[in-house]
């Protein structure tokens, strides 16, 4: 068997998200189903509430008074709120776990995907609002191919590294160089295996820009530029640290400035207390 | 016995300062982007610190620096400076170790935010007599400093490597 061959078995094996997670995902990209929909699914699934309503009442939150229902927290918080968070909570059990072979330890790739989830949020606001959804979504889920693909890495890390220090490669372009293949693509497989929209599975697939006529898409460009960031700040970076490709013109397309970016940095280390609070009641 | 795993761990959180002369006592920042980690530490009184700042200068929102002023290099390093002489450090006699300021591939000029944020650094320290004793900055990897307050030694462990002693 080959690494592909080996890779989509795993794919096709792999835990699949819990299905209220893949309910809500295909809810929020769909342009039928409204939040109230959304509230309501949710509802009726006893442990997400249970885990939700603990996350409302968390100091990210400062509730004064604690919320008990999802009703509650949807009118405190509001329904876009609400809605994201289940999403976290939904998926917080496929990424904090330890990851080998991205020499990530337990909670850096939830910190890393939550903290680009959260920037992504508070760029899309600015530029795309009626997207912020799905942007928030994906850049959640951008590192899934990392779950299945890390135990390639485990034995092939040496490799990639010196393809990275001697040959002037980016970390993704000596996954694909090395093992045939690279964690976005395999994070798209996946996407397209839990039946998310294909304009999610596009954003999965080219998070990194390694095609970068892809960044002419705005909803592409904003879930890389929040990765960039996420890295800049060392959020729950592992062994491929910063060693990913800048395209400082797809920046310039959203009308992003330098200052724009010390700005969002800025806003979000005020911010990491709260942070700090979510990543650890989810 | 108090042994490396014992010690108390005083961690340094992103944009936050530490300052210890507690002998038994770690000083530690964890994963080091763009940002910089400063280490000062005065051999003579066994007393040292921490700052992890994350931006150059504090003229891009002094309203937010006031908020929290270890966010940036102007702002944050003279703090640092000035937590150490309440515990009687001496500048003159301070080891000072520079990590951290990486940048992802390509990311050039103003962009540059790890750059700006050593040369920030650099601006101040030249300004106020102060060498640096040792650096390690730049590159495309992140780095965790751990400064033990006892003997003064400092560690760093560079993207999911080994510790190494400086």
């Amino acid at each position: 068997m080959t690494a592909i061959q080996i890779l989509i078995k795993d794919i096709k094996n792999l835990r699949p998200m819990p299905v209220i997670a893949s309910q809500i995902i295909e809810m929020v990209d769909s342009s039928s189903a409204s939040m109230q929909d959304i509230a309501k699914v949710i509802q009726y699934d006893p442990a997400l509430t249970a885990t939700l309503l603990r996350t409302c009442n968390s100091a990210f939150f400062g509730l004064a008074n604690p919320v008990e229902s999802i009703r509650d927290a949807v009118s405190i918080l509001g329904i876009d709120q609400v809605v994201e968070l289940a999403l976290l909570n939904a998926s917080a059990q496929t990424f904090n776990r330890p990851w080998k072979g991205y020499k990530l330890h337990e909670g850096a790739m939830w910190r890393h995907a939550v903290s680009s989830a959260l920037i992504a949020k508070d760029i899309a606001r600015k530029i795309a609002p009626k997207s912020s959804h799905s942007i928030f979504t994906a850049a959640l889920l951008k590192d899934i191919g990392k779950t299945v693909m890390d135990k390639f890495l485990q034995i092939s890390s040496d490799k990639i590294q010196v393809l990275i220090d001697e040959s002037g490669y980016s970390f993704i372009e000596a996954e694909k160089k090395v093992i045939g293949t690279d964690h976005a693509e395999i994070g798209a497989m996946i996407a397209k295996i839990w039946k998310f929209s294909p304009k999610m599975v596009k954003i999965i697939r080219y998070h990194h820009l390694s095609d970068v006529t892809m960044g002419k898409e705005r909803d592409i460009a904003i879930v890389y530029l929040a990765d960039c960031i996420s890295m800049m700040m060392g959020l729950g970076l592992g062994v491929d640290g910063l060693a990913y490709r800048f395209h400082d013109s797809i920046i310039r397309d959203l009308s992003i400035t330098p200052d724009d970016i010390s700005e969002i940095i800025a806003d979000f280390t005020l911010n990491m207390q709260k942070v700090e609070a979510l990543l650890h009641v989810v | 016995m108090v042994t490396r795993f014992n010690r108390l761990k005083i961690i340094v959180g992103v944009s936050d300062m530490r300052v210890s002369n507690d002998p038994h006592s770690d000083i530690i920042t964890y994963s080091l982007g763009s940002c910089i980690g400063l280490v000062v530490f005065d051999p003579a009184v066994k007393t040292g610190g921490i700052l992890h700042y994350m931006l150059p200068e504090s003229t891009l929102d002094r309203t937010k620096a006031e908020r929290n002023p270890f966010m940036f290099a102007d702002s944050g390093i003279p703090l640092l400076f000035k937590e150490t002489y309440k515990y009687n450090a001496v500048k003159r006699r301070m080891r000072v170790l520079v990590f951290g300021g990486s940048q992802i591939l390509d990311q050039k000029g103003f962009f540059n935010i790890g750059k700006r944020n050593y040369m920030a650094l650099k601006k101040i320290l030249f300004k106020n007599n102060v060498l640096i004793n040792h650096e390690e900055v730049g590159g495309n990897v992140n780095r965790t400093v751990r400064l033990e307050i006892g003997t003064g030694d400092v560690f760093v462990k560079t993207s999911g490597s080994s510790e190494v002693k400086i």
